[in-house]
């Protein structure tokens, strides 16, 4: 029998073919922990009497999920990262206004490789899959992780997703990660390596990709992969050194199932309170009047979610009792955003363009909602409370649908103001 | 620390869905971080029945439906229930979950398809959960579910996650 491709990349991890259910110790290549829970790991590893690291030159911390410190606390808590980072000799240490957001800017930059596993501090490692590399989050256990180079895994089994035909006109990936985790039963899902693949990928970038494999954790996957190919090749031939080697599933690895998914889709999907997966036709919401709006995240913070902003709001004003903030993923991003002129038309709309980083999906310590307000966004989740007050009501969708909202101040179908579907209009605005 | 894998008791029978946050134990013990056992065995279930945890017997198993203690993996309700000395018996337990009750330490059968159908609340059950055999000396039947597999058996019986991982480093000192 074959194996998948997740099993492939950690039997190479230990160095032996493994088994789906075996209970193994992977070392993993890289280990990513974020800067509101690097000093946590440290205080873990104190209280344990650790004080050399496996291996810090493979542990890298991100700046991202507060780069900005508003508060004498933050601006400690950056101190003890700083103090920790060069106490433990930590490999890959990025500081404020460095990298961006930690599941992105690594991609970027070429630390990333098909058929690597890293495992890192959030639920959201998982954004390395876009590129074809194993991401598996370890919360408590990074202490262990960073002391001793591994944890427990148990081998995952996999569920392949072979994605069929392309994008309709004002579709977006989104829309399709969202129905896909609406739909999908989270029995089938939990624990499970969701594997994006088949002929609909030619259609689909790196920028793409992220979204697609940042939205299955919310169902309770270990991971999310998308079988790497030769956009992938292209993408990483001038970000590292080498060949790429693209591993893949074997056409008899033993899949728990294979679903073919068509990205046809009638109108963009929505989330609604209180849940990710809770997710709707945009129809079914329409008219819900917002005062809050947020584009960015490790889901939808690219340089094409950008360029899908700015195409929105080019020309328009936001809506006068709703503020949009919008965040790039990283500096490289915001970086193209200028040099594409984006940076201006979005800010001339009236939109907060905050630094890179999370942005509001990080708790809401930037831009949070109030008590009662109404807000939608392209985060990752909108359990009560995560954007800031408990009360306040949280939408998920794309960014063109988060655009359209704030242009309208109710959320609406943005193929409406779509100016590539709807030239005259967008001519007269 | 060694571990019971050996338990007898009565059955508290709950259904599917049941939720990490909110169900099996208030969200404001995970944002506080409390870990001590002997605090959160007092709050096991108070969103589903206030008069739950003390009513419930050290050696008692609990028995649970479909995606048992489903959401953000808060280990806070997995630490309650070891404190209660309690095992755990679940059709399916989500997967953040799972490794959560592992790194509490606490005995479970984590996939025990239809074993709801088998057991009434109030039945009286023998399980050995480092064979996976359930007993039910009410009904007089026998069932056999797979265990935990060793190496996860092992971290339970040390009391869980950071005992084992002391135990770990010593190893390597």
């Amino acid at each position: 029998m074959g194996q998948t491709l997740a099993q492939k990349i950690l039997s190479r991890i230990v160095g032996r073919s493994v088994e789906i259910g075996e209970i193994i110790m992977p070392e993993a290549e890289l280990v990513t922990v974020h800067d509101w829970y690097a000093a946590n790991a440290a205080r873990a590893l104190d209280e344990v009497g650790v004080t050399e690291l496996f291996d810090p030159a493979r542990v890298m911390f991100t700046t991202d999920h507060e780069p900005v410190a508003v508060s004498p606390h933050a601006a400690e808590r950056q101190q003890r990262v700083r103090e920790i980072a060069a106490r433990l000799g930590i490999g890959h240490f990025f500081d404020v206004g460095r990298g961006g957001q930690g599941h992105v800017f690594p991609v970027e930059l070429g630390y990333i490789r098909p058929g690597m596993y890293i495992a890192g501090y959030d639920t959201h490692v998982t954004n390395f899959g876009a590129v074809g590399a194993l991401g598996i989050a370890v919360l408590t256990e990074v202490s262990e992780l960073m002391a001793l180079g591994s944890v427990w895994q148990q081998v995952p089994q996999t569920v392949r997703i072979n994605l069929h035909g392309q994008l309709p006109a004002g579709i977006s990936i989104r829309d399709v990660a969202q129905k896909i985790i609406g739909e999908l039963d989270p029995d089938l899902i939990d624990d499970a390596v969701v594997e994006f693949a088949g002929p609909g990928l030619r259609h689909i970038g790196i920028d793409g990709r992220f979204t697609l494999v940042n939205t299955p954790t919310e169902l309770g996957a270990r991971s999310a992969i998308v079988e790497p190919d030769e956009i992938v090749r292209a993408y990483l031939a001038d970000r590292v050194d080498g060949p790429v080697e693209l591993p893949r599933s074997d056409p008899d690895a033993p899949f728990r199932a294979v679903i073919e998914w068509d990205m046809a889709l009638m109108e963009p999907q929505v989330a609604a309170p209180p849940r990710p997966d809770r997710v709707v036709g945009v129809s079914q919401v329409s008219g819900t009047r917002i005062d809050h709006a947020y584009i960015g995240s490790c889901a939808s913070g690219m340089i094409e979610d950008m360029r899908e902003t700015a195409r929105f709001l080019k020309g328009r004003v936001i809506h006068p009792r709703v503020r949009l903030f919008v965040t790039p993923a990283t500096n490289r991003v915001a970086a193209q955003m200028a040099e594409e002129s984006l940076t201006g038309i979005i800010q001339a709309s009236g939109a907060v363009l905050t630094p890179p980083g999370c942005g509001v999906c990080a708790g809401g310590r930037i831009g949070p909602v109030a008590p009662g307000e109404v807000s939608i966004g392209t985060g990752t989740r909108n359990d009560p409370g995560r954007l800031g007050a408990h009360d306040a009501q949280l939408y998920i969708a794309s960014p063109a649908t988060v655009a359209a909202a704030a242009i309208t101040g109710e959320i609406c179908d943005p193929r409406g103001l779509d100016p590539d579907l709807q030239p005259r209009e967008a001519a007269h605005d | 620390m060694t571990e019971r894998f050996d338990f007898e008791g009565n059955a508290w029978v709950l259904g599917d869905n049941i939720a990490l946050d909110g169900e099996l134990m208030e969200l404001k013990y995970a944002l506080a971080r409390e870990t001590d056992p002997e605090i959160l065995r007092h709050q096991i279930f108070r969103g589903l029945d206030p008069t739950l945890a003390e009513r419930i017997r050290p050696g008692d198993i609990v028995v649970t439906g479909r995606r048992f203690a489903h959401g953000n993996p808060h280990i806070q309700g997995l630490i309650g229930l070891r404190g209660a000395g309690v095992g755990l018996v679940c059709e399916s337990i989500h997967s953040g979950s799972f490794r959560c009750a592992i790194n509490a330490g606490l005995p479970f059968l984590p996939r025990c398809p239809g074993v709801t159908a088998l057991v009434k609340p109030g039945d009286r059950l023998r399980v050995d959960f480092a064979t996976g055999a359930l007993q039910n000396v009410t009904r007089g039947e026998r069932h056999q579910f797979d265990p935990l597999p060793a190496e996860l058996r092992r971290i339970v019986s040390n009391g869980g996650w950071l005992p084992t991982f002391r135990q770990r480093l010593a190893q390597q000192n």
